[in-house]
């Protein structure tokens, strides 16, 4: 059984404050929890062994140095927010200037990004950003399945988690400001990937 | 192995979990860096998308394909901003098909030879101008030009942009409109119009259970392919219906008959009289359906006499007389092959006689769907145009000519001059995707955006069901800023001519907004503007009401011309259509190089067909360099020994031999129009391209064809099991 950091955290606090449970019991249950979250620190997301090989990218620099971290560490903004086509399509896809422009032409409108971003959107000129995660065009990859295997049809998940799903393959995001790939995305890494997680082990599936 | 643990199955095992196994993913591992690296591509995010883009997810948006002139529907697959397959749209005349032509259409959009600015010739030479020069060049050297003379020359038109090009000729004081097309039917149109009232009716494939086809190759170029393969889809189903195909070269059709009959070049109405006069005299059928001139030309043409002139076996003729006679309705047609010839109208003429003593007409032969706005109807090409044109350029009777939609400097016969001809005309405008022979003759060049990035009406030339009007939108923002649509530039024209109707509107979508606006209630159904609108675009086509028609029956002169011979020639030449280069058009589109044509499997180059028979006589082999020579000059290819061409006949596809048109084109092949001799087609005036006579001979190279394949048999490996003809009817007894 799989349990996430979140549900600890809020079981430990609940706990604490009914303060009816005896020493030795909390001394037991702080030691459980402690293993637990020792181990969910690999296994956040239920039903799924993630994957561990990691590769050392270029730091790709971007026309508009947007911080992840901001918007979803601090904010807590979920990913799919932004990137909401990865559930319905192949690509999760770069946000649309509009999105952008639903909050910022209210928030931080002082900040240099925000005015750099500004000025984009009044030129009309769509932003060309710099491809980080890409695959060859002999591999047919999906978000879209990936998502239904680890978030939307996978029991136990909370969907607020799926930055945990994202990270499989794009790391942790959530630390960084603009996006670096730091899995190596080649094809040992997928097939070892489905070999642990049990997905398609035909050729055709990706290579069609 | 003795002393040792490990047996072969176990041994097998390990291999198979660890060597093998290791071995397979650490190859996996290779850094898919070598050939992506990070931040070297661009990903470009949408602005403001419309609430259904989803990047990767594609958006089916219907068009019309432009690629011939059958006009048939599309539904393009857009995504980001890109269209990037087509396919048929279902409810169309095509249905869901669409041939190898409209699916490489796609490549005509994304050309990268496609012109995609103003060009003027300055010092001899093209040179890259603003629209705002090109418009005041044709100001200069267009807008002052007396009546009468100025000219169009295009290739088919028809929908709102035949309108505007109509109402622009009016204020010029122009008459001329030359509509040009080197593929035809113009003399099968004439001979329907004269026997039927009727110059395209309906052919009933589907009713049909015999067809007989005098080289109306009409699953690869003939009228509507791409309809004419649904209907034939059904015409072979259930009762299966028998093809019987006449004509000098084997066509994709003829490929597909059941019977194939090579008659000599031009003999083939010769061959429908020969039928006739077997089905009255001996399948006693009755020749009342003719009038007595008919029967009294029939009766001269027995089955010696017109296995003599046709070189057709006797007992073939009896043959196709007893399949016409058992399976009835049957329907019997005529194409290029047959149309080709000084007797052309005649041998087409002899075919219909064939419908008429049958009894089809009325059967499988049914009036067409006349559209009721006669202004939308497509204006259909023909050669007996280009040749009118020639000989008036060529007397200067034009000082502005504009061309669009047709290619003479490259389709023309040597004879004509053409190049020199056009010449003499001082200021020639060509509206134009591509630099083409015609184009890069002109003295002001039109950068015209891809039937895929531009508003468009257009009507179908062939309407069996529902008359309809087609709808072409925009599938994605134009490639190049100054492209523009030809209704685009004909109605900056007319408003710089200054006609009141066309002042008020901005642009030709406005205008197409309008004209559909001011269509009659009954066409809009009870509504709105704008829901009609929405409807139109988003079906495609526009249901019009249409005239009911009827077909008279009154048939012409049959007699054929006696057939010639010349001995300093004694070959005939046929330039061969195929679904593919068709007339010349689709030389610049890759894909159609690179597909092997669907007979001789040859690509990316030109060739000739020769008959064993005669290969042998001369000595040559496949691949070798043979010289074809006729009264009007030389070309050079190479030979391909067949069996689906006449004896007496070499055929050389059309369309290759480029000396313009982009990169994909220039160069490749030969261009068999060049040398065809100077005749017509006596009645209608049509240019006879099938009755050149040539000599050929070998020039003593030899080259490996390129090939798909290579082979013609199949090396015993039994990959389509076959039966011979003479076992089949022994064992089935057909």
């Amino acid at each position: 059984m799989f349990v996430s950091n979140k549900f600890l955290s809020k079981r430990r606090e609940k706990g604490v404050g009914q303060g009816k449970v005896s020493q030795s019991l909390a001394m037991f249950f702080l030691l459980l929890a402690s293993v637990f979250v020792i181990s969910a620190a690999q296994a956040e997301v239920p039903n799924a062994i993630p994957p561990t090989v990691t590769h050392s990218g270029e730091d790709v620099p971007q026309p508009i140095e947007f911080p992840h971290d901001v918007h979803t560490e601090e904010n807590g903004i979920n990913c799919l927010y932004c990137h909401t086509y990865a559930r319905r399509s192949p690509v999760a896809g770069i946000p649309p200037s509009s999105k952008c422009m639903g909050c910022h032409t209210i928030i931080a409108t002082d900040k240099p990004r925000i005015q750099k971003l500004t000025e984009y959107w009044e030129n009309n000129e769509p932003i060309l950003w710099n491809k980080v995660h890409d695959l060859p065009d002999f591999v047919h990859f999906t978000h879209e399945k990936h998502l239904q295997r680890f978030v939307f049809e996978n029991e136990g998940m909370d969907v607020e988690n799926v930055s945990e799903v994202c990270a499989f393959c794009h790391g942790d995001v959530k630390k960084r400001t603009v996006a670096k790939k730091v899995k190596p995305l080649n094809m040992g890494f997928c097939v070892r990937c489905h070999e642990a997680n049990d997905g398609p082990a035909d050729c055709w599936k990706c290579h069609k | 192995m003795s002393g040792s643990d490990i047996n072969r199955r176990d041994f097998l095992k390990f291999m198979g979990l660890g060597g093998v196994g290791a071995a397979t993913l650490s190859g996996c591992d290779m850094p898919t860096t070598i050939t992506l690296e990070e931040g070297k591509e661009k990903v470009v995010a949408y602005l403001a998308p419309e609430e259904y883009a989803i990047p990767g997810i594609g958006v089916t948006f219907a068009s019309t394909c432009q690629q011939c002139p059958s006009g048939c529907g599309v539904h393009g697959r857009v995504r980001e901003g890109r269209v990037l397959k087509l396919e048929g749209n279902p409810e169309a005349l095509n249905g869901k098909g669409l041939c190898q032509m409209g699916q490489a259409s796609l490549q005509g959009h994304y050309n990268p030879d496609r012109i995609t600015q103003p060009m003027a010739r300055k010092g001899g030479a093209l040179m890259p101008v603003s629209w705002e020069d090109a418009w005041l060049l044709m100001k200069e050297k267009a807008s002052g030009t007396a009546q009468g003379r100025s000219a169009w020359f295009t290739g088919t038109v028809s929908g709102h942009q035949s309108v505007l090009l109509a109402a622009l000729n009016k204020a010029w004081g122009s008459k001329d409109h030359y509509v040009y097309e080197a593929i035809n039917n113009a003399v099968g149109s004439a001979v329907n119009e004269a026997v039927l009232g009727d110059a395209t009716p309906v052919y009933r494939f589907d009713k049909a259970k015999a067809v007989l086809s005098f080289g109306a190759d009409f699953l690869g170029t003939w009228v509507s392919p791409v309809h004419f393969s649904r209907e034939y889809g059904k015409f072979r189903s259930g009762d299966r219906g028998v093809l019987i195909q006449v004509e000098p070269k084997m066509t994709l059709t003829g490929g597909n008959a059941d019977l194939w009959v090579a008659a000599r070049p031009g003999t083939e109405g010769a061959v429908a009289l020969g039928i006739a006069n077997v089905l009255l005299s001996e399948n006693q059928v009755d020749g009342k359906q003719l009038p007595q001139a008919a029967l009294d030309v029939i009766s001269q043409y027995s089955v010696s006499k017109v296995a003599e002139i046709s070189g057709v076996p006797g007992d073939t003729l009896v043959r196709i007389a007893g399949y016409l006679k058992e399976r009835s309705p049957s329907l019997v047609l005529s194409g290029e092959s047959a149309h080709g010839h000084t007797n052309g109208y005649q041998n087409a003429m002899a075919a219909m006689m064939l419908n008429v003593l049958l009894g089809n007409i009325g059967q499988t032969i049914e009036a067409s769907n006349s559209m009721v706005f006669d202004e939308l109807k497509a204006k259909q090409g023909n050669s007996k145009a280009m040749l009118d044109f020639a000989a008036a350029a060529g007397a200067g009777e034009y000082d502005v000519v504009f061309f669009m939609g047709a290619n003479p400097v490259y389709t023309a016969p040597a004879h004509l001059a053409m190049a020199d001809k056009i010449a003499k005309v001082p200021f020639k405008v060509a509206l134009s995707m591509f630099p083409d022979e015609t184009t890069m003759s002109a003295d002001l060049v039109l950068p015209l955006s891809s039937p895929y990035e531009e508003w468009a009406t257009s009507v179908s030339p062939y309407q069996p069901k529902d008359a309809a009007i087609s709808m072409s939108q925009p599938l994605m923002k134009p490639l190049s800023v100054e492209t523009r649509s030809l209704g685009d530039i004909l109605l900056s024209m007319l408003k710089y001519q200054g006609v009141k109707d066309y002042e008020t509107f901005e642009d030709y979508y406005a205008y197409l907004r309008s004209a559909l606006d001011s269509l009659p209630a009954s066409v809009k159904a009870g509504k709105d503007s704008d829901a009609f609108w929405s409807a139109a675009v988003q079906k495609g086509f526009i249901k019009a009401p249409s005239k009911p028609g009827s077909l008279k029956v009154s048939l012409g002169e049959l007699d054929q011309g006696g057939y010639q011979t010349n001995g300093d020639y004694p070959m005939n030449l046929v330039p061969s259509s195929n679904q593919s280069m068709y007339d010349g058009r689709n030389a610049n589109l890759p894909w159609l190089q690179e597909a092997p044509d669907q007979i001789t499997k040859i690509f990316w180059d030109s060739w000739v067909e020769v008959h064993p028979k005669t290969a042998s006589k001369l000595g040559i082999k496949e691949g070798d360099f043979i010289r074809i020579e006729s009264d009007q000059g030389v070309i050079e290819t190479q030979a391909y020994i067949y069996k689906g061409v006449h004896v007496d006949t070499v055929a050389i596809p059309m369309g290759r031999g480029h000396e313009e048109y982009g990169r994909y084109a220039k160069g490749n092949g030969v261009n068999p129009l060049k040398i065809l001799s100077p005749v017509v087609d006596e009645k209608s005036g049509e240019l006879a391209t099938h009755a050149t006579r040539v000599r050929i001979s070998k020039v003593g190279r030899s080259e490996e064809l390129p090939r798909l394949g290579g082979s013609e048999v199949q090396v015993g490996r039994r990959l389509v099991s076959t039966v011979s003809a003479d076992v089949f009817r022994r064992t089935e007894g057909a």
